[in-house]
């Protein structure tokens, strides 16, 4: 008896339930026909950013309160569909240098089981403690035979990895990296060679034409201090530089 | 005699987006909504401008993935769809506004912004308004320029220059088919140049192409007149470099004219403000909440407090916005003009979907700017720079330093922790396209062979666009993008393993070349 009292509670209070949700959503449709807009309470609301404005990422911006909760969210790809899966290797051992900046590269690299396999074989005895690492070149200003860089320096490969980003120490050189067996005797065994890459400089360049004083005044004051850390913006950093330099010459007076 | 000139331009680009497979697809949106807020918003302001025999000129990139999406009919058809549904619910929300006459006045805004856009798409242009933007160039007040087949960033490409070659190639051809002459300018997508692209935009007879600031500023031997004239590549291709502060008052969000607080706030749409119910009919199949197109308040500050938008307030803030724009650019060229012994150039480039679908005032901004320029001043002019480089056809020979207009002015954002897993991918497939186009030197034309050879092309172009690295590491729509990496390198590679296998399946080979339909007349032997 008193479990059927409980349930016939239970029926009673879903019922009740039911009929508040409704009554307030009456009294909603006849508050927005009445009063003009419901107030969506602020955290419901999503900032969808989407495909449009590339250029210096700026626009749009999320101003400073809608920062302090995350509002970008992903809207569902639609409709959506089995998405097919890319090989893991394409049987082939290469490495490839990409430039990321001028003091950072991007090399990724795909290794045969079976060349290592033979590489080792012929190794023989060397075999032993050998270890696989990729040895990055400066070979700025050269014709690069293998044996002529500038400098190198060798990383010790994880197992598993198949890319990395090379911090670099200064622009405007050029690299070349090898993946190959470093044996205990000291020697490096190529087995795969990259691209060569030559990333960019980072400030003026010496080289001048113009001998015409102004021009030349005009570039001293410029690009006197204009050495670019890549942790910021490039353009802006420039451009700011441009702007403090020559504010008395070169900008209106409304913007500096 | 002027003291300076100013060359604005628009870059519009879309991703190639169209899923015949479906009925309706959420990021087809992205054109229509371009085409409603952006495109024909622009095109009317040209149209008066000539009209009205008011003298201007602009440049304006039309990418080929967006060119081939505003001809294809079934994207035109259900452009006109949607903006159709616009105007359907515009009429509902005057009813729906109707006791409330400050939200009722943006209501009819809203109704006759659609309904212009209905006739300018549907009848004036006849579904196809690249035949306007031909227009505006045949009336000599226009210079359009290409961009990359798919809008690839090419240095992160430069391991395969015969892939780089058929971008630049492909998306020349196809601007001659629209356009009845070849390009004589290019947006190198993202402003992403490094020393020898220049090269292949010779080959191709291409005259310039617009650079990062630091692309000058840092070029070899230094170029005299920084970024206020161009330099000329060893190859003989003329570089335009980007003014920086004529871009960021446009630009910034934070400094910028579209932040100002009486400019119409983008974040609040109808389509997530009003009830879920009224709204679902103009939402998207899955029923999510998204843009509808329709917002009543103004930015009115940084909190979350909005106040409705007030047209004539926002008008008369994008006129002032013009004037102090055109005040500082003639400014500006008066200091430069003093120090420079020929007419200094600003270079002003924007991305074309900033004017109109942000910045709703934008296009207002543009009209107001020039004709400001034509009756208010007489320091500055506006022109292209094909225009000033047949005024100054010397100019100092240097070497521009690789340089992209994108976070920091490299690669990074399209090389990064979110991205760079695509690059081991479409490398190989470059090196194995020109492996096919070298294997198979002669097909029959129109074979099941050729076909294969030249879909595999397309997929190749699709999956090299720069937009989807782009959205990986911006952060919304990542699944999409990632979807379009994997599938087209997929397609890829199955044409390649069946073309070498002798093993074509043409009923697959009909789906993708009826799906992936860009490029129609592409050739493979581009690749050899």
């Amino acid at each position: 008896m008193k479990e059927i009292f409980l349930l016939i509670l239970e029926i009673f209070k879903a019922l009740i339930e039911i009929l508040w949700e409704k009554i307030k959503y009456v009294l909603k449709i006849l508050w927005i026909r009445f009063f003009g807009y419901e107030e969506i309470p602020q955290e419901k609301k999503e900032a969808v950013v989407e495909w449009g404005v590339t250029g210096e990422d700026e626009w749009p911006g999320i101003t400073e309160t809608e920062t302090k909760e995350p509002q970008v969210k992903e809207r569902a790809v639609s409709p959506p569909s089995a998405i097919p899966d890319l090989p893991d290797s394409y049987g082939e051992s290469r490495i490839v240098l990409m430039q990321r900046d001028p003091l950072c590269l991007f090399c990724y690299w795909e290794l045969q089981q079976v060349k290592i396999d033979n590489f080792l074989k012929n190794l023989s005895t060397l075999a032993y403690g050998a270890r696989l690492v990729l040895r990055v070149y400066d070979v700025t200003n050269i014709l690069f035979d293998g044996n002529n860089a500038n400098k190198y320096f060798d990383s010790v490969l994880v197992q598993g990895a198949k890319d990395w980003y090379i911090h670099l120490e200064e622009p405007n050189r050029s690299f070349c990296a090898d993946i190959g067996f470093l044996t205990s005797d000291g020697t490096f065994h190529v087995l795969t060679r990259s691209n060569t890459i030559t990333t960019p400089g980072m400030c003026p360049s010496d080289i001048t034409e113009e001998q015409r004083e102004e021009i030349e005044a005009l570039y001293e004051k410029v690009y006197a201090s204009m050495a670019i850390d890549t942790a910021s913006h490039v353009p802006e950093s420039a451009s700011a530089k441009w702007q403090r330099l020559f504010s008395h010459i070169l900008s209106s007076p409304e913007t500096c | 005699m002027k003291k300076g000139y100013l060359s604005l331009i628009l870059h519009a680009h879309l991703p190639y987006v169209r899923h015949p497979e479906f009925d309706a697809y959420l990021e087809e949106d992205w054109l229509f909504e371009a085409v409603a807020e952006t495109y024909i918003p622009l095109i009317n302001v040209f149209d008066n401008l000539i009209n009205e025999h008011i003298d201007f000129r602009i440049t304006m990139s039309l990418t080929p993935p967006l060119i081939s999406m505003l001809t294809d009919e079934l994207l035109q058809q259900r452009c006109l769809r949607y903006i159709e549904k616009r105007l359907e619910l515009a009429e509902k929300e005057i009813e729906r506004t109707n006791n409330q006459s400050e939200f009722n006045q943006i209501a009819k805004m809203y109704y006759n912004h659609f309904h212009d856009a209905r006739y300018v798409f549907a009848e004036k242009y006849q579904r196809n308004i690249i035949t306007a933007f031909k227009k505006f160039q045949d009336a000599g007040k226009m210079e359009i320029i290409t961009s990359c087949a798919t809008h690839s960033f090419l240095p992160l490409m430069n391991n395969n220059v015969n892939a780089m070659r058929a971008q630049i190639h492909v998306a020349v051809n196809h601007y001659e088919k629209h356009f009845g002459r070849k390009p004589r300018g290019i947006w190198l997508p993202e402003c992403a140049y490094e020393p020898g692209i220049d090269q292949l935009l010779k080959e191709e007879g291409i005259r310039f192409f617009i650079a990062e600031a630091h692309g000058l500023l840092f070029a070899s031997p230094r170029p005299k007149y920084g970024i206020y004239a161009p330099i000329v590549c060893p190859s003989g291709v003329a570089v335009f470099g980007r003014d920086l502060e004529s871009s960021k008052q446009v630009w910034s969000s934070k400094e910028g004219y579209p932040g100002d607080f009486y400019y119409r706030e983008f974040y609040r749409d109808i389509g997530f403000d009003l009830d879920y119910d009224y709204v679902k009919p103009y939402l998207h199949g899955d029923g999510n909440r998204s843009n509808v197109g329709i917002k009543y308040y103004r930015i009115t500050g940084k909190t979350n407090h909005k106040e409705p938008y007030s047209i004539e307030m926002a008008r008369d803030k994008a006129a002032e916005h013009a004037g102090n724009f055109m005040f500082n650019r003639e400014k500006q060229t008066e200091h430069l003009d003093s120090l420079m012994d020929r007419t200094p150039i600003i270079i002003a480039p924007y991305d074309a979907e900033l004017f109109g679908h942000w910045w709703f005032e934008g296009p207002l901004w543009i009209d107001f700017l020039f004709r400001k320029i034509a009756f208010d001043q007489q320091t500055i002019s506006l022109i292209t720079p094909l225009e000033y480089l047949d005024r100054y056809p010397e100019n100092q020979c240097a070497v521009p330093s690789a340089s992209s207009w994108g976070y920091k002015g490299y690669s990074e954002y399209w090389l990064n922790d979110k991205n760079d897993w695509i690059y081991r991918h479409l490398h190989i497939a470059a090196d194995r396209m020109v492996v096919l186009a070298r294997t198979y030197p002669h097909t029959d034309k129109y074979s099941i062979q050729q076909r294969a050879l030249n879909q595999a092309a397309r997929e190749l172009l699709l999956a090299q666009s720069s937009d989807w690295a782009f959205i990986m590491k911006a952060g919304t729509m990542v699944e999409y993008a990632v979807k379009r990496t994997k599938e087209h390198l997929f397609q890829f590679n199955k044409l390649y393993n069946d073309i070498r296998a002798n093993a074509i399946d043409e009923k697959w080979l009909c789906e993708i070349e009826h799906k992936n339909n860009i490029f129609p007349d592409i050739n493979y032997c581009i690749y050899q």
